[in-house]
Parts: C-alpha cells; sequence; structure tokens
C-alpha cells in the first residue's frame, strides 16, 4: 500500500517539526496534532495512510488512543499503518500490547528524521 | 621434619570400623573351621585325605562367613545411621544423604526419635529432656490456639510446611492460596529459578538444619491491587513436624519507594531523550543538505557531534536497563535473528564511534552462521557497550576485531583489541556495577555499568560473557548466545507468543521465562 497522507500526533514542537520537515521534503502530505483528544478525533475523521503516534501525549495517552481505534472487536483504522514513536520507557505489558496493534515501535532517541523515512518507505511497500 | 598425622574425621570412622570387624568376624569364622576339621579327624570321623572332610569344613566357614557379614550388617544399620546424623550435624563435609526420621521403617521400629533427638540437639532446640504432654496433664488453656490468634495479628505471615512441602500452618498475614480442593499454597512469586522449593529440595538432599533469606519477593504482579512485597526467612529442620517455617517480613512500604525510583529513572530519561532526538535528527539532515559547502574538517566535526549524541544515548539505554535490571523489571524477548542481522543495526554507528576516534574497526561475522535466540535491541547494546570498551581501552591507530564462529551449543562472537590490557586481578571484578580499575579511573572516563549491564542482558539469553587480556597487549571479550535450533522447542514450550509475552512480560522475571526452571 502506498502511503501518502500522514497523521503526526506528538506535542514536542521541536521533534514534530523536525519529522514534519523531513516527511514534507519527501513528499508526504502531514496533518499533525499536538494533544491525545485531537490525534484520536482526527484518526477517526480522515483515513490516513500512515499515523505517527508518541505515547506521552497530553489529555489522552497514545496507549489509549491505539486502544480505542485497534482495541476493540473491530478495527476502525483497517486502510493505516501505525508506527509508535516514543521516548518513553514504557512496562512490559504497556509496550507488547501497542507492539501487537502497531506495525512499528521505534525510540525517538534511536532514529533520526533519515531512519524514519526508511522505515515509511519499508511499510509503503508491504 | 615433623610428619603431622591428619586429624582424623568422624566420617572415616564407620569404614575403618567396618573393615576391622570384618577382618575379625572372617578369622574367626577361619579358626572355627579348622577347629571342626580337626575334631572330625580326631575322632576319626573323616581321614586327612577324604575329600568330605574338607567340604564340610570350608561350607562350615563359607556358611559361618555369610551369617556373620549378614548379622553384622543388620545389628550395625542403626549405629551407622547414627553416624550419617551425627556426621551432618557436625558440619562435616560428605556426600551421605542425612538419614530421614520420616521414613517408614524408623517411625516403625522407633527409630525416629533417636534421630530426631539428635537433629534437634544441633539446632539447640532439645536443651533439656522434654516430657511429653499426656491429655491428663494438658493445661486447661489450649496453649496453641493463644499462639495462633495471637500470630494471626501480627502483620508478619507465619508459615508452616511438612516433609512434603505441604503447608500445615499459616496465619493470617501469610499469602496462602486456597483451591477448589481446599489445597493451600504460597502465593509468592520468586524471581528466576531461585526458588523455595529448588532450595528445599538441595536441603532434602545436604542439610540437617539450613536457613535462607530471599529479599523482595511479591505475592501478586505488579499491575495487580492489594500487591505486597516480603522478605522471606526460610529455617529447615530435617525430621522436624513441621520441616520449614517460614517468616515472612512485609516490607512493601519500603519496596514501593523503590518501584517509585524505577518510575523516576523512567520520567528523566524520557526528559532526557527529548534533546537527544532533536539533535541527532538534525545533526543527520544537517550534514546531509550542508554536505556541498563543508569542509572536510568541518565533516569531522559534525561527526564527533554525531558520535557524542550517539553515546549519550547508548548510555541512557545503559541506566534504564540497570534500573529495571537489579528491580528484576528487564526482560529479554527472545526470537529466532542472525548475529549479522543484528550488527548490521549497529554498524553505521560503530563505524562511526570508531573511526572518529582513529580506530580501525574490522567486523567479521560470517553471514552463514547458525540463527541465535537472541532480542535484537538488547544484544545491539551488548555489542555497542564491548566495541565502546574496546575504542576507551585502546590507542589511537589501534586494530578493533570484531570476529564470530560457532561453537557447540553457542554461536562465539570475540570482541579484540590491542590496547593497554589489564592484569588478572582485575579481571574478576570486571563485571561488578560501578567497577573501575584504580588505573582506568585517573586515565579514562566512564561509570562502570556497561559491563555490569552486558553481563546482566548475555546471561538473560542463557548465554555466557568472558575475557582474556594480558597486561599492556590487549584483552579479548567473548560473548556466547545460544544456538536457535537448540533452544527452539523450548521457547515455543514457554509459549513465546505475543501473549505469552504480555503474561511474562509483567511476571517480575529477571530473566527470560525459558531460563526458568
Amino acid at each position: 500500500m502506498a502511503i501518502k497522507t500522514i497523521l503526526t500526533i506528538e506535542d514536542d514542537r521541536f521533534i514534530g517539526e523536525m519529522y514534519i520537515r523531513s516527511l514534507k521534503k519527501a513528499g508526504y502530505e502531514v496533518d499533525w496534532m499536538v494533544d491525545g483528544n485531537d490525534g484520536l478525533i482526527a484518526a477517526r475523521n480522515k483515513s490516513y495512510d500512515l499515523i505517527l503516534l508518541d505515547v506521552m501525549l497530553p489529555e489522552r495517552r497514545g496507549t489509549e488512543i491505539l486502544e480505542a481505534l485497534r482495541g476493540g472487536g473491530e478495527d476502525l483504522i483497517p486502510n493505516t499503518k501505525v508506527i509508535v514513536l516514543t521516548n518513553f520507557e514504557q512496562d512490559d505489558a504497556s509496550k507488547l500490547a501497542m507492539q501487537k496493534h502497531a506495525d512499528a515501535y521505534l525510540i525517538k532517541a534511536e532514529i533520526t528524521p533519515k531512519k524514519l523515512l526508511a522505515v515509511v518507505e519499508e511499510l509503503s511497500k508491504s | 621434619m615433623a610428619v603431622t598425622k591428619p586429624t582424623p574425621k568422624i566420617r572415616d570412622f564407620w569404614p575403618n570400623f567396618f573393615k576391622r570387624t570384618l577382618v575379625i568376624v572372617i578369622l574367626m569364622q577361619l579358626g572355627i573351621a579348622i577347629l571342626i576339621g580337626g575334631l572330625l579327624v580326631i575322632t576319626d570321623t573323616f581321614v586327612l585325605t577324604e575329600m568330605w572332610l574338607w567340604i564340610v569344613t570350608v561350607a562350615v566357614f563359607g556358611l559361618g562367613t555369610i551369617v556373620s557379614i549378614a548379622t553384622l550388617a543388620i545389628a550395625g544399620h542403626p549405629a551407622k545411621d547414627l553416624l550419617a546424623a551425627v556426621i551432618h550435624i557436625s558440619g562435616e563435609p560428605t556426600n551421605l544423604t542425612p538419614p530421614n526420621p520420616n521414613e517408614k521403617k524408623y517411625a516403625h521400629n522407633g527409630f525416629k526419635d533417636a534421630l530426631q533427638a539428635i537433629y534437634e540437639l544441633s539446632s539447640g532446640n532439645r536443651t533439656m529432656p522434654v516430657v511429653e504432654q499426656t491429655s491428663d496433664s494438658a493445661p486447661a488453656v489450649d496453649n496453641s490456639s493463644l499462639l495462633a490468634s495471637a500470630l494471626d495479628n501480627t502483620t508478619c505471615g507465619f508459615v508452616g510446611l511438612d516433609s512434603k512441602h505441604a503447608i500445615i500452618f499459616a496465619n493470617k498475614a501469610a499469602p496462602i492460596n486456597i483451591n477448589s480442593d481446599g489445597v493451600k499454597s504460597l502465593k509468592l512469586m520468586f524471581n528466576g529459578s531461585d526458588t523455595l522449593d529448588t532450595w528445599l529440595e538441595a536441603c532434602e538432599q545436604n542439610s540437617v538444619h539450613a536457613e535462607r533469606i530471599w529479599t523482595r519477593i511479591a505475592d501478586r504482579l505488579p499491575s495487580e491491587e492489594g500487591r505486597r512485597l516480603f522478605d522471606v526467612i526460610a529455617s529447615y529442620q530435617k525430621g522436624a513436624a513441621t520441616e520449614t517455617v517460614l517468616t515472612l517480613v512485609d516490607r512493601t512500604e519500603i519496596y514501593t519507594v523503590d518501584e517509585e525510583d524505577l518510575d523516576f529513572i523512567a520520567f528523566a530519561a524520557h526528559e532526557l531523550r527529548g534533546p537527544i532526538t532533536v539533535i541527532r535528527g538534525y545533526l543527520d539532515v544537517l550534514e546531509d543538505e550542508l554536505s556541498g559547502v563543508l569542509q572536510d574538517d568541518q565533516h569531522e566535526l559534525f561527526r564527533r557531534l554525531t558520535v557524542s549524541a550517539n553515546r549519550l544515548s547508548g548510555y541512557i539505554n545503559n541506566i534504564l536497563n540497570t534500573s529495571r535490571y537489579d528491580r528484576r523489571h528487564l526482560n529479554v524477548h527472545l526470537a529466532e535473528d542472525s548475529l549479522s542481522s543484528i550488527y548490521d543495526t549497529i554498524s553505521d554507528d560503530m563505524q562511526l564511534r570508531a573511526s572518529s576516534q582513529s580506530r580501525l574497526l574490522s567486523v567479521q561475522i560470517p553471514a552463514d552462521l547458525p540463527t541465535i535466540a537472541a532480542d535484537r535491541t538488547s544484544l545491539g547494546e551488548v555489542i555497542g557497550n564491548l566495541i565502546d570498551n574496546a575504542i576507551k581501552y585502546s590507542n589511537e591507530g589501534g586494530a578493533i576485531n570484531v570476529t564470530a564462529e560457532a561453537k557447540g551449543e553457542f554461536v562465539e562472537l570475540s570482541i579484540e583489541d590491542h590496547g593497554i590490557g589489564m592484569p588478572g586481578s582485575v579481571m574478576s571484578n570486571l563485571f561488578q556495577k560501578f567497577y573501575r580499575s584504580h588505573r582506568s579511573r585517573e586515565t579514562v572516563a566512564g561509570t562502570g555499568i556497561g559491563l555490569y549491564i552486558s553481563k546482566g542482558i548475555i546471561e538473560s539469553h542463557g548465554g555466557r560473557i568472558g575475557v582474556r587480556s594480558e597486561e599492556g597487549k590487549g584483552s579479548t571479550f567473548t560473548v556466547s548466545i545460544p544456538i536457535y535450533a537448540t533452544v527452539a522447542d523450548k521457547l515455543k514450550a514457554g509459549n513465546n507468543s505475543n501473549e505469552g509475552l504480555i503474561e511474562q512480560g509483567v511476571g517480575w522475571i529477571k530473566n527470560h521465562s525459558m531460563y526458568r526452571s
């Protein structure tokens, strides 16, 4: 599935702008939400090809957002890929629960925008 | 030169005594046989050349000897058992299993009390003769129910186990499960294979009296309500009616503070990683975008910035892992993987680190090595730590060789440097937390958790980490990881599915569940 539209849910301005700058340069259409509530609403209102999801978010955590979108009986975003991007070292249970529902789980400090683009391209092919 | 006679050991007494007695018995039987043979000749029953004379004499000797030895063995058995018991309470090393007073034959013939008396003497329980209580002399107040109700008012748990590890007594504070058949079991989650049961099994084999303390043992999962943390003190007394007594001291309040510390470290790491993300990210972006205008030396400055930011990020991972490892929260999730592809994930970073510090890093990991059971991220961190060390403790221009080969049931990775090396006295402490050799403390920066957590991670893989070194010539660290095929069955049996991992994830395991017995 070719990825074209991306929703970034990220509360850190520097990090958000950094990713969006690189993603836009690479030709993706990117929407950016700063808090968890707005992020969840955006994800449900528009069908994105990819969601970049932070964990530590104001209003609503990334864990809850993913649970709301994919945790129930029905997958609310069947045509969307999800990459969890976090710097927070979650406890194992939450981490594994998120990994189960996401297509990738990355530590932000361990990757650069260049590597993120490579991951997105990889997902684009699968 | 005076020859000192070795002090006699109790354990030597029985074999020597038995040998001596055996010789005496045989000589006596020989005498009897000769005497009977002589009498038969004197009384003219047989003449000396007749075969029957010799047959009768040999038969008398043979039968007599067999009967005597059998009698000796039967009559000597209790003495032998008593001696075995004495050897055990004397503390002499022995491979004898101490006699168990609860064996049927001992209970039957009354020898049980004799053995128990000896064992109790050793633990100081029997300082004066015990007067048996008969029903006539029983006091009006039932002491045992008084004691039971008193124990129910303490916050410490008290549990008594019999010789079959079944619970025969537990006060209210003790964490106990009762299943539908009314069978009680202890609700304690020991770490790894170091459980009460394995300890008790060892006691049954080797000890008469033993004590053991476990700290920070939880009664339920970290996510469950009303979780308590105990220090568990176990006393084992072979043959006693309550063979094992457990005292559980509730330390929940103290240990929960530690748990909050863990949260603090996780939050602190989160805050530190934010700026690092931006620094690493923009360095990468800028170096690309400026590549046309940057001078060579400016490129080098960028590389140094990148290496520094990467090291900082690796160091945060070490802190997080150490904090989890120390609190037994570190989990590795083993999956089939190849060493070469794991190295690929850190290869660029490592080359950059080596080249920016003028070391020649050569890596030869054959792609066709057997696959291993590994946690990709953790193992990558270990290799990164070891290469970092090799860089730190070698000189500019020094070669660092990373090689790998299959060895038995393991794939062995070697990281060799030709740096300053270290004396043997240093090596034994090398993997201890915060250990820094005296010299490296003066010359090389570091905190001493890299090797400590590396060892923790490798052992959680069921692997081994080791070092060979020669002062002035360099060091070689080796890491052995189990080949996947050798553990695949165990991994699958351990239900290594995602659900299985979630279950283990909250289960306070220090090591991968596969390595728990």
